[in-house]
């Protein structure tokens, strides 16, 4: 890796990107980084083409995830309505629930479901229908979505733990996962064996499947809002602390017994984490701006970007891990080229 | 206040008493200011801004070990999401249900890092029915609260009593919360800067009132909140003050509901502020320096039940340096 005196690495293979708005999400579709901006607006980058920005919302965009299609974006907002960008950038409405906010989206290339929380309820559209076929409804707000690689098995969080049903069934039997406390976003692992969410008082809770033994994963300093999965599920990579926190989830009982790996300690704290798609690194993203790429093997680190400030509030890598993307809360961000970077 | 912080402004009051009345006039009076207002869903209609977001009045226990410790999961889900919206606000008004319970709205501001971060509570509002709160009173809990977590009291409706029922209905209020601003309308007809923008935590008015002035309440009952005020005019020892006030509202913050205070410490020229709610406590040294022409008093007030004010006065006393 790049020695630490070097400097960042976005000047000499990158480029720094501007918008008009904090960057609350950002997507790869194909070699396009999708940019999903506080104003509504929808940006696509790449290195190559030309930036598209298309007018989404009309407040600003809460949430975005890939289209199962693999071609399009799907985007949640404060105006109610979940929509759906094509690459030309042509809008088109999935859904609209009025003064409720879409604040989580997710989806699945596998299964073709698309699910979006609204308020107390997930509702679930399916592949090919222009109406939600179904919602499944719970006790409080829901505080996070995820499916498994299959996209069949939705997990979703909410105050006193977490359900499990299956998405493409309008009465899906259920699965309570029961914890204490407000639970916030969460994640699966990739073969489905562990389910993690984020609490409100800080830290994760996380369930091993289907035995449903709990697993307390203590001592955050703040609220965890970035999960990342090493590839196949190595190891889950963690923001909310002053380090990434990486929980080692081989083996058959995964973190159990087992202390987490602390890597870029650079003096923040960590807002966004993103695995390398295929080798053991790590790309973090700070409350002071910084950006910053971490072996998991041996605390080395290449600064992307230095601290300007503005935290980093999105991060990404192309699934060809080809091109890092990252997007700040002040409404900046940037594309890194990892195949130009010295090796 | 930093200036990242928005101002939030909380209101309550039972139904009826003017709340939607009063967040009209905040939001029809020509001032060029742009608020965020969090209702409601099941609250009146017929409110005119541009942005109103629905709150669930969701409130969440803290895991945390603390009995008393909640907060509203959905303001911090909405004020969270309000920080995502490319325009910045001048301030946020939250307008609660009549049932509501202030406690965790005020405790979301003490207990979230996220929420404190970004916003910071201006004053919590009480929209009080001269006509019916007597009556209110006795038959409910929250009407109570709501005046005991009052910083404004607008006391509304005058017109519908008389004299001597207001006089009542004040020293009814008063008995409750002895340091709150108080201010009688007809029609939530108040100025808005009585209201909006005070930084009524900087709570420079509890150094205003007369410590004990109500005397002994002849008309409570056993678990009526009251207001206790102490003060001392010996500057206090910062290492005897502060873990008294953590013993006090750590033991006794089920009965506490408000703690406001402005402490001297001896050679620190700046004042120290403390605020509570329940157990959760909140100390700062304030920018705002003692001036050589005031006296160095320190004073404490206390919003609760079962308060004992001779044996709080005592203990106060026993902190001075």
């Amino acid at each position: 890796m790049i020695s630490l005196d070097d400097e960042a690495l976005v000047d000499s293979y990158g480029r720094r990107l501007v918008f008009d708005a904090p960057v609350n999400a950002l997507v790869w579709i194909g070699d396009m980084a999708w940019f999903a901006c506080g104003d509504g607006h929808a940006h696509r980058v790449s290195f190559a083409a030309e930036r598209k920005t298309v007018a989404a919302h009309k407040g600003a965009i809460l949430c975005a995830t890939a289209h199962p299609d693999g071609q399009s974006l799907l985007t949640g907002g404060d105006d109610g309505r979940l929509v759906r960008l094509t690459s030309d950038g042509d809008v088109g409405e999935i859904g609209g629930f009025g003064r409720y906010w879409v604040e989580h989206v997710v989806a699945s290339p596998q299964s073709g479901l698309i699910v979006a929380a609204v308020g107390k309820e997930a509702v679930i559209w399916k592949q090919g229908q222009r109406e939600a076929a179904h919602r499944h409804g719970y006790s409080s707000t829901v505080g996070g979505l995820a499916l498994d690689a299959k996209g069949k098995r939705l997990a979703v969080t909410h105050y006193g733990g977490a359900t499990l049903s299956y998405a493409s069934s309008a009465d899906s039997s259920r699965t309570e996962l029961k914890w204490g406390g407000s639970h916030l976003a969460c994640t699966m692992s990739p073969d489905g064996g562990y389910l993690v969410s984020a609490m409100q008082e800080t830290g994760l809770h996380g369930w091993k499947l289907p035995q449903m033994v709990d697993m307390a994963m203590n001592g955050y300093q703040a609220k965890t809002r970035s999960f990342s999965w090493s590839r196949r599920g190595k190891w889950l990579a963690t923001s909310g602390d002053n380090s990434v926190i990486v929980w080692p989830f081989e083996g058959k009982t995964g973190p159990l017994g087992k202390r987490p790996v602390t890597r870029g300690a650079l003096g923040a704290l960590v807002t966004k984490v993103a695995c390398h798609p295929f080798d053991e690194i790590i790309a973090a993203g700070y409350a002071d701006g910084a950006v910053a790429l971490l072996r998991i093997g041996d605390d080395s680190f290449a600064l992307v970007q230095a601290a300007d400030g503005k935290a980093v509030s999105a991060l990404a890598w192309s699934a060809d891990a080809e091109t890092l993307a990252w997007g700040t809360e002040g409404g900046s961000g940037g594309l890194l080229a990892m195949n130009t970077l010295p090796r | 206040m930093p200036e990242n912080q928005i101002p939030v402004t909380v209101l309550t009051g039972y139904l009826g008493a003017g709340k939607t009345t009063l967040l009209n006039r905040i939001l029809s009076e020509e001032h060029g200011k742009k608020y965020a207002v969090i209702v409601n869903e099941f609250g009146e209609i017929g409110i005119d801004n541009d942005l109103i977001v629905d709150a669930d009045e969701e409130v969440f226990e803290m895991n945390n070990g603390c009995i008393c410790c909640t907060v509203r999961g959905d303001l911090i889900r909405i004020i969270e999401g309000l920080m995502k919206r490319k325009d910045s606000f001048d301030a946020i008004i939250i307008e609660t249900t009549g049932l509501a319970d202030p406690a965790p709205v005020a405790q979301t501001f003490f207990v979230d890092d996220d929420v404190r971060a970004r916003a910071s509570l201006d004053a919590i509002v009480t929209v009080v029915d001269a006509k019916h709160v007597l009556l209110r009173l006795n038959d409910s809990h929250e009407a109570e609260e709501q005046i005991a977590f009052a910083d404004i009291i607008l006391l509304n409706k005058t017109d519908l009593v008389t004299p001597q029922e207001l006089e009542e209905v004040r020293q009814r209020i008063r008995a409750i919360n002895s340091q709150a601003k108080m201010h009688e309308t007809v029609n939530a007809e108040v100025s808005l800067d009585q209201v909006l923008g005070l930084g009524a935590f900087d709570l420079d008015r509890i150094l205003e009132i007369e410590p004990n002035f109500l005397g002994d309440d002849d008309h409570e009952h056993d678990d009526a909140i009251t207001s206790v005020s102490v003060q001392s005019d010996t500057p206090l020892d910062p290492k005897k003050f502060m873990p008294w006030l953590q013993k006090i509202t750590a033991t006794r913050g089920q009965d506490i509901l408000r703690t406001k205070g402005i402490i001297a410490f001896p050679g620190e020229p700046k004042r120290f502020v403390v605020q509570g709610v329940h157990m959760l406590l909140a100390g700062d040294l304030q920018d705002r320096v003692w001036r050589h022409d005031e006296p160095r008093t320190s004073r404490l007030v206390f919003i609760g039940r079962n308060l004992d004010q001779a044996e709080l006065a005592r203990d106060f006393a026993a902190c001075a340096a």
